[in-house]
């Protein structure tokens, strides 16, 4: 090797180490932010949109809260209290809500909060493309008789409202935004923080500073928040590892070990359900279905702490409701209705008249696994439910909403009012009650928990869950764990109606 | 050279142009519910029909192509049916980083892999056989693993680096190298492996030509023989293979990317096509027919000063 080869070499191998040590230097410096607080919060989902009226919520708050105010907000444990009203209050009839607003609010462009600006993103939320616009669909008119006095007037009762205002329905923000061609990437609200647009990447990092002015300095713990979405599960663990979070969701409960390795703590919560919707409770697309004895026997078929295990490792609980473990309705008996039982199952067909078995066609989809939809089938067959996966392909929700399938199976989340629920897949029009069974007893106690007093309303919300689960409209196998992991140094309160802590229970170890 | 450069941007123009009706079609033929996974899973079907209204899917699709084609012409790409952001902002801001990630990556595998197939062509032996075995085992190992050792060695193990994330060179110069020596790494290692064994084959082949004798035998010293006779002639093939391998590294960042949480195209790409945001997808189908284009054209032109034959033909 020539003196100059060497040279050449020697030169090389020295500027790649001093790159190395620079870089190693240069990590973003406590040394310079030291003055400042900064969490560093993981997201699993991108944000959709800025613009209230847009707004998803569940793993997208974060972003949003960090720049709005809701009309109320929920505690922990899901108990409505203040947020930008400091009081409410329904009438006799329970389809007119009152709420004082508060008067010394104002948005990041200097407008101030007044009723009419409140309505009207009411009445934007209502009439715009949330997947949660529906939240509102019973509102007739949003006013304001003064400038801290909003009146929402529904055409029927709704009891979850109070809560759907702790959420996207309640965001408030600034009018200068209903016109704007950049309200989706913009936002202009009155929250505990600013985004930084200079510092953020759309789709990807998103900065934002504290609010100094803003009303409820209690709950801002940090002088700035830097939320990254992380898609890929190895990006995010490798995140993790490498100490650039300070708290995040998991993408999966099997990432809880992973995640305390790193000397995270991980705390896990129930919000979902997986199991199968046996939607033809009145026999219309296949006659077999429309017997509660058959769709018993569909419960008493599935070894629920078997799936468990298989699917997802044993991180959840089994269960036989559908219902959330915050609503009225919930009852842990109900968790085992119908244990493991294929003699059972192969009676109940026998009795119904399907002692040689029938056959179920069910979608099956891109987004589950085949040897998912396998092993339900083997235990189904097992019983003499044969059933005939069909591809769905693109079309999937088209089709499963307008009613193509007798059952099918799906992930679904547990709501935090019995209402909630009821709406979303037990009543007639529900999008989710996709033959559209009309059951007088589901109706009239659904009417109860509607508009009666709380506590008949909760009674009725027991009773109709029993019922429900009695007769078999569905055949849920189990709750999935979530978790939330924390870095040392930080904590975090799980929030029980939401998918993630909110923003505000997010906070330095003290 | 000028009607040259000039023949080859309209033929380029044309297939950026052919590729985008190709594109759009493709695209849209195939989305179905694409309004449903913009607004969500468990939306009702009258939110997913006013958010198709909304967007003008509900428009026949020759419709729906000319409005496209009318704005692009213009320079207006349209909006993220998504995030809402105009397709033309949200390249601009990613483009950089995965400019940072593939410049980075060809200049790194230009000089390593000359290097390499120097040595392994002129010292022969046991240099020869390591280039040859690395350039194997460089070649086979998939770039995402290389990815996935790296960020566990030094980003994880020793916390050399950031493991995920990227700061911008305009905040900061070493931060910015912190957050992409390790995707260039993993970017290049398939194609300095390449790059080593064409410029090893096309010296082997040029060191037995009769003027590479002629030359020794005038006593030009064996390192300006090498590098400004025999490299220089050798380097057509290597850079032809040099300008696909930094056009297959657009394709190789999106892999790259997502290890390394890296906001650029390439995740843009993914996230993209993954929620059927087709504004997006054609920005990024016109961007990088652009960049391809560029790319052969920038290839042809220094392939016509390292061999005067290539201008006269």
């Amino acid at each position: 090797m020539t003196h100059r080869t060497k040279l050449a070499l020697t030169v090389a191998a020295g500027g790649l180490a001093t790159a190395l040590a620079l870089t190693a230097c240069s990590s973003p410096s406590a040394t310079e932010e030291e003055a400042e607080t900064t969490l560093r919060l993981g997201v699993v989902t991108q944000l959709s949109s800025f613009a209230p009226w847009e707004a998803s919520w569940a793993n997208e708050s974060p972003y949003l809260q960090a720049v709005y105010d809701t009309l109320l907000r929920t505690e922990p444990d899901g108990t409505v209290i203040e947020g930008l009203a400091t009081a409410w209050e329904w009438d006799d009839a329970r389809t007119v809500l009152t709420l004082t607003l508060r008067d010394d609010v104002e948005f990041a462009d200097g407008t101030a909060l007044t009723a009419q600006v409140a309505a009207d993103n009411l009445v934007r939320f209502r009439d715009g493309t949330s997947q949660n616009a529906p939240f509102l669909a019973g509102m007739t008119s949003a006013e304001a008789p003064d400038d801290t006095t909003l009146v929402i007037t529904l055409a029927e009762p709704d009891p979850a409202l109070p809560v759907y205002l702790s959420q996207n329905a309640g965001l408030i923000g600034s009018p200068a935004m209903f016109d704007s061609p950049d309200a989706q990437t913009t936002p202009i609200g009155s929250g505990p923080y600013v985004l930084d647009t200079d510092k953020t990447v759309v789709g990807s990092t998103y900065v934002y500073e504290a609010n100094d002015e803003y009303w409820d300095s209690e709950s801002v713990h940090y002088d700035n928040i830097v939320m990254t979405f992380y898609g890929d599960p190895t990006a995010l663990m490798n995140a993790v590892k490498g100490g650039q979070i300070d708290a995040t969701n998991l993408q999966s409960p099997t990432q809880i070990a992973e995640a305390e390795a790193a000397g995270f703590t991980a705390q896990t919560y129930e919000q979902n359900w997986t199991g199968f919707l046996l939607a033809d409770r009145d026999g219309t697309i296949n006659p077999a279905m429309g017997d509660v004895r058959v769709r018993q026997a569909f419960n008493y078929a599935l070894d629920r702490e078997g799936l468990l295990q298989a699917l997802d490792g044993g991180l959840g609980t089994v269960t036989t409701q559908v219902f959330g473990l915050s609503s009225s309705a919930y009852d842990d008996a109900l968790d085992d209705r119908y244990p493991y039982d294929p003699e059972r199952a192969r009676e109940l067909l026998a009795e119904a008249g399907y002692a040689d078995g029938f056959t179920l066609v069910m979608p099956s989809n891109n987004f589950v696994p085949e040897s998912v939809f396998a092993i339900y089938k083997e235990q189904l067959d097992a019983v003499g439910i044969t059933v005939e996966w069909e591809p769905t392909g693109d079309d999937l929700f088209g089709r499963l909403l307008g009613g193509s399938w007798a059952a099918f199976s799906f992930l679904l989340q547990t709501d935090p009012t019995s209402w909630q629920t009821i709406q979303f897949s037990m009543l007639p029009e529900s999008a989710w009650n996709t033959s559209h069974v009309a059951d007088p007893t589901v109706i009239e106690l659904a009417q109860i928990v509607r508009s009666g007093e709380e506590a008949d309303a909760d009674a009725a919300a027991r009773e109709l869950n029993a019922y429900v689960v009695e007769q078999a409209w569905y055949a849920p196998v189990y709750r999935p764990y979530s978790a939330f992991i924390t870095a040392e140094g930080t904590e975090a309160t799980i929030q029980s109606d939401n998918a993630v802590p909110y923003l505000w229970n997010i906070r330095p170890t003290e | 050279m000028l009607t040259f450069i000039l023949r080859r941007l309209a033929a380029g123009v044309l297939t950026v142009l052919t590729i985008s009706v190709l594109g759009f079609f493709l695209l849209y033929l195939g989305a179905r519910d694409t309004a449903r996974r913009i607004v969500g899973d468990t939306a009702a079907p009258e939110i997913v029909a006013r958010k198709q209204q909304e967007l003008g899917l509900d428009r026949p699709i020759v419709v729906q192509f000319f409005d496209w084609a009318g704005s692009a012409l213009r320079g207006d790409l349209g909006r993220s049916w998504f995030s809402g952001q105009p397709v033309t902002e949200a390249l601009a801001s990613r483009l950089p980083v995965t400019l940072s990630l593939t410049i980075g990556a060809i200049l790194l595998t230009a000089v390593v892999g000359t290097v390499l197939g120097v040595l392994a062509a002129t010292r022969r032996g046991w240099v020869d056989s390591s280039v040859q075995v690395g350039s194997f085992v460089g070649a086979a190992i998939p770039g995402f693993l290389v990815a996935l050792v790296l960020v566990l060695v030094f980003a994880i193990g020793l916390q050399w680096v950031p493991a995920t994330g990227y700061i911008r060179f305009t905040t900061s110069i070493t931060g910015w190298l912190s957050t992409i020596i390790l995707p260039i790494i993993a970017l290049s290692i398939g194609a300095i492996a390449s790059i080593a064994q064409q410029v090893r084959g096309s010296m082997l082949d040029a060191l037995r030509l009769d003027y590479v004798r002629t030359l020794r035998a005038r006593g030009i010293p064996n390192r300006r023989l090498i590098y400004d006779h025999v490299l220089r002639n050798s380097a057509g093939p290597a850079l032809s293979v040099l300008g696909i391998q930094f056009i297959v590294m657009f394709g190789g960042a999106v892999v790259v990317e997502q290890v390394f949480s890296l906001p650029g195209l390439g995740q843009t790409a993914v996230s993209a096509t993954i929620q059927g945001d087709i504004p997006l997808v054609m920005g990024l189908i016109v961007v990088t027919a652009l960049i391809v284009l560029l790319i052969n054209l920038a290839v042809d032109l220094i392939q016509g000063w390292l061999n005067p034959k290539v201008r006269l033909s």
